[in-house]
C-alpha cells in the first residue's frame, strides 16, 4: 500500500473573480479515514474534483498515489460522488462489471468479486435486477459496491451515508472501516459529524475556500476544549475554590452536546484541582466528571459562525 | 485505446440487444420480404387461376389471311363451329369472329368462357392493325405498331436500364438513401440518448474518473458506428434477397444493386454518421433534458432531408448549380450524392471534392464536439448560451461543473 495516497500542496482555484479554493494543503495517508469537512459551498467538491483531475488547480501541486494522476493511477482510485446514479435499465451485475472493466479489472474477476460484494451487502438476489427495480437504499449500496469493486487503494467518498437507514448505514460503515484496516486510504466528505468522530482518524475543514482546521480528530477537539469540566451529581459546585462560575446545560444545548453542569475554571486552576476539591469536601456526590470537550458538531458550527480560517 | 474499446464494445453490445434496435433492424426487412412474397404468391396464384390463355379466331373478312405478327397463343379456325367446339373442349379460352364486312364496319365478335376481355381485345386490336393492308411491308408495319423499344443508357454513370425496368430506376437510389438515412438517424440518435442518459443519471460523474471525455466520446462513436454498419449490412442483405425474389415478379425485373451506389453509400454513411454523431454528442452534452436534446437534434438532422426536394433537378439537370452545391455542402452531401449517383451520376471531381470537404468538416466536428463534450458534460440544469459553447470550442475548454462560476461546494 502507498503511504501518501493524496498530497495537496498550496492549491488554489478561482471561477472568475470568485476564489473557490485558496491555498489549501493537506495529505491523506494509506490506512486512515480522512474527513474533508466544510459548509455547503466551502469548496469541498472543487477540491475533490481537482484531486480527480476533473478540474485543474490554478496553482499548487497535487500528487495522487505518489504521482500525477494518469490512467494507471485512475484505476487505483474508487470514487463515490455526491451527485450519483447508475444506468437505470441495465442489470446490476452488468453495470458493476462494465464500470470495473473501465478500471482495468478483467470481466471474470469483476463478476466474481461483484457477486461477493453484493452478498456482503445483503443484495445477493438483485444481481440480475435492473437498477430501476431497486429501492433507493439498495441503489446506494450498489453504488458503494461499484466504488470499491476493483479493490482501489484510494477511496474518495462524498456523503456515503445520505439516504441510508441506520442498518444500511452500519453496513457501509463497517465496510469502510474494514477497508481502512486493510490499508486503504479513505477520504470522506460528509456533514454527519458524529460519523467523523466515530470513524475518522484525521480531518481537514475548509471554510470560505480557506483552511480552517487540520489534524487528528481528537487533537482538533482537544484544541477546542473549554476551560471547564462537566459534572453530574449533588453538591455546591459554585463554592469550590477552583470554580469561577457554574452553568447548567441540557442535552444538545449551548456548545456542549451532553446534559450536565458546566464548571468554568478560574485562571490557573486545572480539572485535577476541581476533582480534588470535590473529593476532599464533604457533601458532594459525583456520578460524572469529564473535561468539557466540545463535539465536532459544535466545533463545526463555531468555525463557520465565527468565520475561522487560517491564512 | 483499451478503454475506448471497452466503451465501444459496451455501446455496441448493449444497443444490439435493445428491442427497438432489433425491431427496426429486422422488422423493416422482414416486412419488405413479406410484402414481396405476398405479391409473388398472389401473382403466381393469379397466373395459375387464369382461364385458358389460348385464343382462337375465325376470319370471315380475309383481313388476317397473311397472319402478320401472329401472337404465339393465337390459332385460326376455319369455322365458328370449330372454334365453338374448341372453346367447349377448353382447348381455347376465347375466340374472335371477324365479320365479313369488317373493313367497312370494323365488326368483330368475342366469345369468351369467363371473365372480362379487355386485355384480349387490346392484343387482338394490335394483331388486326398489323394485318390491315396499308401497302407497307411487314417490317415497316411492325415498326408502326411498336415504334420504340426503349433502352435507356445513362451516360454519366454508364448504367443501362431496359425498357421494362425503367420504373425501378427510381427505386434503388431511394431505397439506399432510406437505408443510410435511417441508419444515421438510428445510430446517432442512440448516441445522443446514451450521452443524455449518462448525464441525467449522473453515471457520468463516475465515468469521468475512469476514462477521459475523449475516450468516452470516441468509444461511443466507434461502437454505435459499428452498430450502424451492422444495421446497414442486414438491410443490404435483405435488399439482395429482395432482388433475388424479384425475378419472380415481372414488374420488378431489372432490379439490381449497383456496386457504385453501395460504395458511395458506405463512404457517405461513415462520414455522415461521424458528422451527425458529433453534433448529437455535443447536443446531448449541453442539453438540459432528453426532450430538449431531441428538439435541437431535429434541427441538426433537417439538412439531410433538403436534397429530397430537388430529386427532379438531379434527374433532369444533373449538373445544375443547386445539385453541385448540395453535393459539396457537407450537411446535404450524403443524401445528395447517393441520389445523384443513382439517378444520373456525379462527375468525378465533384465526388472527390465532396468527400474531401466532408472529411475535413467531419474531423473538425469530431474535434469541436470532443471539446464541447468535455467542457459541458458535468454541467447540469441551465443550457449554456451559444456564445459560451463557441467559446469552449475555440477557447480554454476545461471541464466545467454545475458549481463553476457560482459557488463551488
Amino acid at each position: 500500500m502507498t503511504s501518501s495516497a493524496v498530497s495537496v500542496a498550496g492549491i488554489s482555484k478561482s471561477y472568475g473573480s470568485f476564489k473557490a479554493v485558496d491555498n489549501v494543503s493537506f495529505d491523506v495517508q494509506g490506512g486512515e479515514i480522512f474527513a474533508l469537512l466544510g459548509p455547503n459551498g466551502a469548496g469541498k467538491s472543487t477540491i475533490i474534483r481537482m484531486i480527480l483531475d476533473i478540474l485543474k488547480p490554478d496553482s499548487g501541486r497535487i500528487a495522487v498515489l505518489d504521482g500525477t494522476l494518469d490512467d494507471a493511477r485512475k484505476s487505483r482510485i474508487g470514487y463515490l460522488p455526491e451527485e450519483r446514479g447508475l444506468y437505470r435499465n441495465v442489470p446490476v451485475l452488468e453495470i458493476m462489471v462494465y464500470l470495473a472493466s473501465l478500471k482495468g479489472m478483467p470481466a471474470g474477476d469483476a463478476r466474481k468479486r461483484g457477486l461477493e460484494l453484493l452478498e456482503q451487502l445483503e443484495l445477493g438476489d438483485v444481481s440480475k435486477k435492473k437498477v430501476s427495480e431497486l429501492s433507493k437504499g439498495m441503489q446506494q449500496k450498489v453504488q458503494f459496491a461499484v466504488t470499491i469493486l476493483h479493490r482501489p487503494e484510494l477511496v474518495i467518498i462524498d456523503e456515503p451515508f445520505s439516504g441510508l437507514d441506520p442498518i444500511n448505514t452500519l453496513t457501509i460503515k463497517e465496510l469502510i472501516i474494514g477497508l481502512r484496516n486493510q490499508g486503504t486510504a479513505i477520504m470522506m466528505s460528509t456533514h454527519q459529524m458524529y460519523q467523523v468522530e466515530e470513524m475518522a482518524n484525521r480531518l481537514f475543514m475548509i471554510n470560505r475556500g480557506k483552511p480552517a482546521l487540520y489534524g487528528p480528530v481528537q487533537q482538533v477537539r482537544q484544541d477546542y476544549a473549554l476551560p471547564a469540566v462537566i459534572v453530574e451529581g449533588v453538591g455546591d459546585w459554585a463554592a469550590l475554590p477552583a470554580v469561577e462560575r457554574v452553568e447548567q446545560i441540557s442535552d444538545g444545548e449551548g456548545t456542549m452536546a451532553q446534559a450536565g453542569t458546566l464548571l468554568y475554571l478560574r485562571d490557573g486552576a486545572s480539572s485535577d484541582d476541581v476533582l480534588q476539591q470535590i473529593v476532599s469536601q464533604p457533601g458532594h456526590q459525583l456520578r460524572r466528571f469529564e473535561q468539557a470537550i466540545p463535539s465536532l458538531n459544535d466545533i463545526f458550527i463555531r468555525v463557520v459562525e465565527e468565520g475561522v480560517v487560517h491564512e | 485505446m483499451s478503454k475506448i474499446w471497452r466503451v465501444a464494445s459496451r455501446e455496441y453490445l448493449s444497443n444490439l440487444r435493445r428491442k427497438s434496435f432489433i425491431f427496426t433492424t429486422f422488422g423493416i426487412p422482414i416486412l419488405m420480404i413479406a410484402l414481396i412474397l405476398v405479391i409473388t404468391t398472389l401473382s403466381i396464384q393469379a397466373e395459375a387461376g387464369d382461364v385458358n390463355d389460348q385464343i382462337g379466331y375465325v376470319d370471315h373478312s380475309g383481313v388476317l389471311s397473311r397472319q402478320i405478327a401472329i401472337p404465339d397463343n393465337y390459332t385460326m379456325f376455319d369455322s365458328e363451329e370449330a372454334a365453338e367446339a374448341a372453346l367447349a373442349a377448353d382447348e381455347i379460352g376465347a375466340y374472335f369472329v371477324v365479320e365479313p364486312d369488317y373493313m367497312a364496319t370494323g365488326s368483330v365478335t368475342l366469345y369468351i368462357a369467363s371473365g372480362g376481355g379487355d386485355a384480349l381485345i387490346e392484343t387482338f386490336n394490335q394483331y388486326l392493325i398489323a394485318n390491315i393492308d396499308t401497302g407497307l411491308n411487314p417490317e415497316i408495319a411492325a415498326r408502326v405498331l411498336d415504334p420504340v423499344v426503349m433502352s435507356l443508357l445513362t451516360l454519366n454513370n454508364g448504367r443501362q436500364i431496359e425498357e421494362n425496368s425503367i420504373g425501378v430506376i427510381f427505386m434503388i437510389p431511394m431505397i439506399f438513401v432510406f437505408v443510410f438515412f435511417m441508419a444515421i438517424q438510428t445510430t446517432s440518435g442512440t448516441l445522443m440518448s446514451s450521452v443524455v442518459e449518462e448525464k441525467s443519471s449522473r453515471v457520468i460523474e463516475i465515468l469521468v474518473t475512469s476514462v477521459t471525455p475523449f475516450q468516452l466520446l470516441a468509444g461511443k462513436i466507434i461502437g454505435l458506428g459499428a452498430l450502424g454498419i451492422t444495421q446497414i449490412s442486414i438491410w443490404v442483405g435483405a435488399t439482395l434477397l429482395v432482388v433475388l425474389l424479384s425475378n419472380a415478379i415481372p414488374q420488378l425485373h431489372g432490379l439490381s444493386v449497383p456496386l457504385d451506389i453501395i460504395f458511395v453509400g458506405i463512404t457517405y454513411f461513415l462520414l455522415g454518421y461521424a458528422l451527425t454523431a458529433s453534433f448529437m454528442a455535443g447536443i446531448g452534452a449541453v442539453a438540459g433534458s432528453e426532450q430538449e436534446s431531441r428538439q435541437i437534434a431535429g434541427l441538426a438532422v433537417f439538412p439531410l432531408v433538403i436534397p429530397f426536394f430537388f430529386i427532379y433537378i438531379f434527374i433532369t439537370d444533373p449538373n445544375a448549380p443547386i445539385a453541385v452545391f448540395l453535393t459539396l455542402f457537407p450537411l446535404t452531401a450524403p443524401v445528395t450524392a447517393i441520389l445523384r449517383v443513382g439517378y444520373s451520376g456525379i462527375p468525378t471531381w465533384q465526388l472527390v471534392a465532396s468527400i474531401l470537404i466532408m472529411t475535413i468538416t467531419t474531423l473538425f466536428a469530431v474535434w469541436a464536439s470532443a471539446r464541447v463534450f468535455r467542457w459541458s458534460i458535468l454541467m447540469y440544469g441551465k443550457r449554456p448560451s451559444l456564445k459560451r459553447i463557441i467559446g469552449a470550442i475555440f477557447g480554454r475548454s476545461e471541464m466545467q461543473t454545475t458549481a463553476t462560476g457560482e459557488r463551488a461546494g
